[in-house]
């Protein structure tokens, strides 16, 4: 959709009001005493951070940045919930702790389940080989959880680099003057992982996703600071509870925390190169790579790897390969964490569990990668799905073609248990006889999350579905234009606000929500759409290798 | 083990090792099965019936049948009230009920023939209640075979999916894009445009050519668009291009417009005389319990 310039500006000047008010959203007792926005250079070199700063680059900074006077006892943001800014304390002392999900901050960097999952061999193609890692639908637990059963536990989920601390229940960390938080969340797009509340008077200086990514690219020194607080505060307690590393000598950990490096990538970036010498293993923390090999004059994507999955495993073990088998290029913004050669065989050598848990993923991604080679069409699915960002979903509406009479009882079914109102559009990409509806993915990285100034848009519980609460919405349509697969719609209620609103701003206007797939998370009989369609031929797949499975059994009777 | 999609999809059309036309046909050799053993059943004990005996509906064996088929009658009309009821959670998944109204709409055939004595009946309300059964069961095997038959079509050939009740909006908004380039080009683009692009673009068509096939409907007018573009600058020829595509994606839309229309209007052909054929039986049981 294109926008005039006229559009746009006016979309900016909301966007900065939204982004004023996104704090007031919350009412009156949010605790924000002041705001002001746009501070000039020369006030920014008044904060330390700023300091080291030519005034060109603060220019461009200070539409990012503001200045915030809280009181004691506001809570600036919750566990689990999504925030494109960072905190930095000019005044005051803010506390941390966790309080919501039963999952602590040391989650496991790398989960051999994980691997596993991705690197098994797709099904034959027979139909009769199948693999055990594809999970049923289940619909979604918030229900049953909400009768008392433990939050966060799904087995898959990495919570890596989402962690900028690593509490205990009950713990408190205080920060004070010249600390930074929330940058890991705000920098990833990961939900936080603690909740912050100010626990005197505070002046914050709070910068948004944009400010930041500059000063992480243009300033070394800031990368450095970021990527040293990561490492103090988290990284080595997350190496020592991931089962890869279970068993190691914690103080060889603590050193190995310290001289890993971490990397952040960006679109393109060539992580190894085939043939080249091999000189480290790597852990991903985030994002998506792509994993190509060369094939006559060409080269053809094998797999892809993503958050909580390792690289180099089959290089490291297999003696006599020379350097590395495949070339690994980041596809988006991708966060890795790199252990230097000599580390890591020292690890292998002295801990026979790593060398173990390691060969089982090798095994598998040897066995992957002569599949994907000798099927020819592998190779399309794996790069259509990078492409297409299949492979950020958790849920994705799939729809056979060459079945579907286009009645649209699924997309009524949808709409009669939503009020009327769809909550997806049968239309979309198609991949061989498939229609990849525009349906939420219900991504791995939720990036329509970042920037809900008041939070409406969320996950109901971490990993699982985002859905949009049309309570708190207040129709910006930041998510809508933040989604790069077109699945959210902005709906006219054909309502006005009221006279209470708040932002004050909305009282009297239209009143328009976002509307989404909330993979039915309410109800116990799954997803209305799938229910609903007469022939069978709606699915809700959890992962591209359903989505190899699904192709194999129909390709084996053409 | 199941894999996931078999297990939340009853993905059950694609069986390898099945031929492809039984996978077309048959989405559940379980439900196949099932129809073949009730209709195996029915006519052995007809045949038996027969031969020891006469059959017509007044009869013990004719009444049996004729409540078997009344009671199939009404539960295929469960169907209906299903997809009616969608926000009722409770009721299962819509593809059960679809297989229950395909085999037993069928099987309510045979029982009501059966009930007849395969006899033409003679009664003004029971002949049109015989005829109306027959035209309701022969109308919803020509809706099945327009389900299996225009899918695979649409799937073939064409390049995008769309929403049938989106077709006009999305119509308009090629008109406007095609205005839109028209406008910037030069006279004998325009004109071209004009004559021979802009007739297309200014609705939904139904073009019966597209049930023979989908490519065959696109032919045409890329030679035209040949043709013109070697005559052209290249400035010209890239807003030749954008014209194609759009024109190509308003002969999509179009297959779509009258493909999606026959799945949809074959209804009208069932459903009403369903409704009406239903309304017979009602009278027809309240005539024979009240006289
Ligand atoms: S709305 Fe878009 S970005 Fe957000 S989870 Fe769904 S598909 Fe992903
Ligand atoms: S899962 Fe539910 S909300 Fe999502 S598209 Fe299907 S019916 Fe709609
Ligand atoms: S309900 Fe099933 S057959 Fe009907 S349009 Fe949806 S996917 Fe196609």
């Amino acid at each position: 959709m294109s926008v005039d310039a006229a559009d746009s500006s006016a979309t900016v000047l909301q966007q900065q009001r939204l982004y004023e008010d996104r704090w007031s959203a919350y009412g009156a007792n949010a605790g924000l005493l002041h705001l002001s926005s746009k501070p000039s250079a020369s006030e920014l070199k008044r904060f330390d951070l700023f300091k080291p700063y030519d005034d060109q680059l603060l220019d461009q900074l200070s539409p990012d940045i503001s200045i915030a006077k809280w009181e004691k006892g506001a809570i600036l943001f919750e566990e689990g919930s999504y925030l494109d800014v960072a905190f930095y304390i000019v005044e005051g002392t803010v506390s941390l702790f966790l309080d919501k999900h039963a999952t602590s901050a040391s989650q496991p960097i790398f989960d051999t389940k994980l691997v596993e999952a991705v690197a098994s061999e797709p099904s034959q193609g027979d139909g009769a080989a199948q693999t055990a890692f594809v999970q049923p639908y289940q619909p979604p637990k918030e229900k049953k959880e909400a009768k008392g059963k433990k939050k966060g536990d799904g087995a898959n989920i990495t919570y890596l680099a989402s962690m900028d601390f690593d509490l205990a229940h009950g713990e408190e960390h205080q920060l004070g003057r010249g600390d930074i938080f929330g940058e890991i969340g705000a920098l990833n797009g990961w939900p936080q992982s603690v909740t912050a509340r100010t626990a005197t008077d505070c002046t914050l200086v709070q910068i948004r996703l944009p400010a930041l990514q500059k000063l992480k690219l243009r300033s070394s020194d800031f990368k450095e600071w970021v990527d040293k607080l990561y490492r103090e505060r988290t990284l080595s307690q997350q190496l020592k509870t991931t089962p890869l590393f279970r068993g190691t000598d914690d103080r060889f950990v603590e050193q190995l925390a310290n001289r890993v490096e971490l990397i952040s990538c960006s679109p393109g970036d060539v992580v190894t190169e085939e043939g080249a010498a091999v000189d480290a293993f790597y852990l991903v923390r985030s994002g998506f790579l792509r994993v190509s090999q060369k094939v006559g004059d060409g080269e053809v994507a094998v797999t892809y790897l993503r958050k909580g999955m390792t690289l180099g495993e089959v290089e490291l073990l297999i003696d006599g390969l020379d350097g590395w088998q495949t070339t690994v290029t980041s596809v988006g913004f991708t966060e890795l964490v790199r252990i230097p050669r000599a580390d890591f065989e020292s690890i292998l050598r002295d801990d026979p569990a790593v060398r173990q848990h390691l060969w089982a993923a090798a095994i598998n991604r040897i066995k992957e990668t002569g599949y994907t080679k000798q099927n020819p069409e592998q190779p399309d699915l794996i790069e259509f799905s990078l492409a297409k960002g299949l492979v950020q979903g958790n849920s994705i509406l799939v729809i056979d073609l060459d079945v579907c009479t286009r009645c649209d009882d699924c997309v009524r079914g949808c709409a009669s248990t939503h009020d009327g109102r769809p909550r997806f559009v049968r239309e979309g990409d198609r991949y061989d006889n498939f229609l990849i509806a525009r349906s939420c993915y219900h991504c791995e990285d939720p990036v329509c999350l970042i920037g809900c100034p008041t939070g409406a848009i969320r996950r109901t519980n971490v990993g699982e579905v985002v859905a949009v609460d049309d309570n708190i919405c207040i129709g910006c349509g930041n998510c809508a234009n933040k989604c790069p697969y077109d699945a959210i719609v902005m709906h006219d209620t054909e309502e006005v606000w009221p006279d209470t609103a708040l932002p004050e701003f909305l009282r009297g206007r239209d009143r328009r929500v976002a509307s989404k797939c909330d993979l039915c998370y309410e109800s116990d009989a799954g997803p209305a759409c799938v229910n609903n369609c007469p022939h069978a031929c709606a699915f809700r797949i959890n992962s591209i290798e359903d989505f190899q499975q699904l192709q194999a059994v129909d390709h084996a009777q053409r | 083990m199941k894999t996931a999609v078999q297990k939340t999809a009853i993905y059950q059309k694609k069986r390898p090792g099945a031929s492809r036309w039984a996978n077309k046909w048959i989405q559940s050799p379980q439900w196949f099965l099932g129809f073949g053993i009730a209709v195996a059943v029915c006519l052995v004990v007809f045949v038996l019936n027969v031969v020891f005996g006469r059959v017509h509906p007044g009869s013990t064996w004719g009444l049996g049948y004729g409540i078997a088929a009344a009671v199939l009658f009404v539960g295929v009309f469960f169907y209906g009230v299903k997809r009616r009821t969608m926000k009722v959670r409770a009721l299962g998944r819509a593809w059960y009920y679809l297989q229950f109204h395909v085999y037993g709409g069928t099987l309510f055939l045979l029982l009501m023939l059966m009930h007849v004595g395969f006899q033409v009946p003679h009664g003004v309300l029971t002949w049109w209640l015989w005829a109306l059964s027959l035209w309701v069961v022969g109308s919803g095997l020509f809706g099945i075979v327009l389900q299996k038959w225009i899918p695979t079509l649409l799937a073939g050939g064409v390049r995008t999916e769309v929403n049938y009740d989106r077709i006009p909006e999305l119509v308009a908004d090629l008109q406007k894009r095609g205005d839109a380039v028209a406008e910037s080009a030069d006279f004998a683009v325009q004109d071209f445009y004009r004559k021979q692009i802009a007739p297309a673009l200014a609705a939904p068509q139904f073009r019966p050519i597209y049930f023979l096939g989908i490519p065959s409907g696109m032919g045409g007018k890329a030679k035209l668009f040949a043709s013109l573009r070697e005559m052209q600058p290249a400035e010209e020829r890239i807003k030749l291009d954008e014209l194609e595509e759009l024109y190509a994606a308003k002969m999509d839309i179009d297959a779509h417009f009258t493909l999606q229309r026959a799945l949809r209007g074959w209804l009208y052909l069932h459903v009403p005389v369903s409704v009406i054929a239903l309304a017979l039986l009602g009278f027809h049981i309240f005539a024979v319990l009240y006289y």
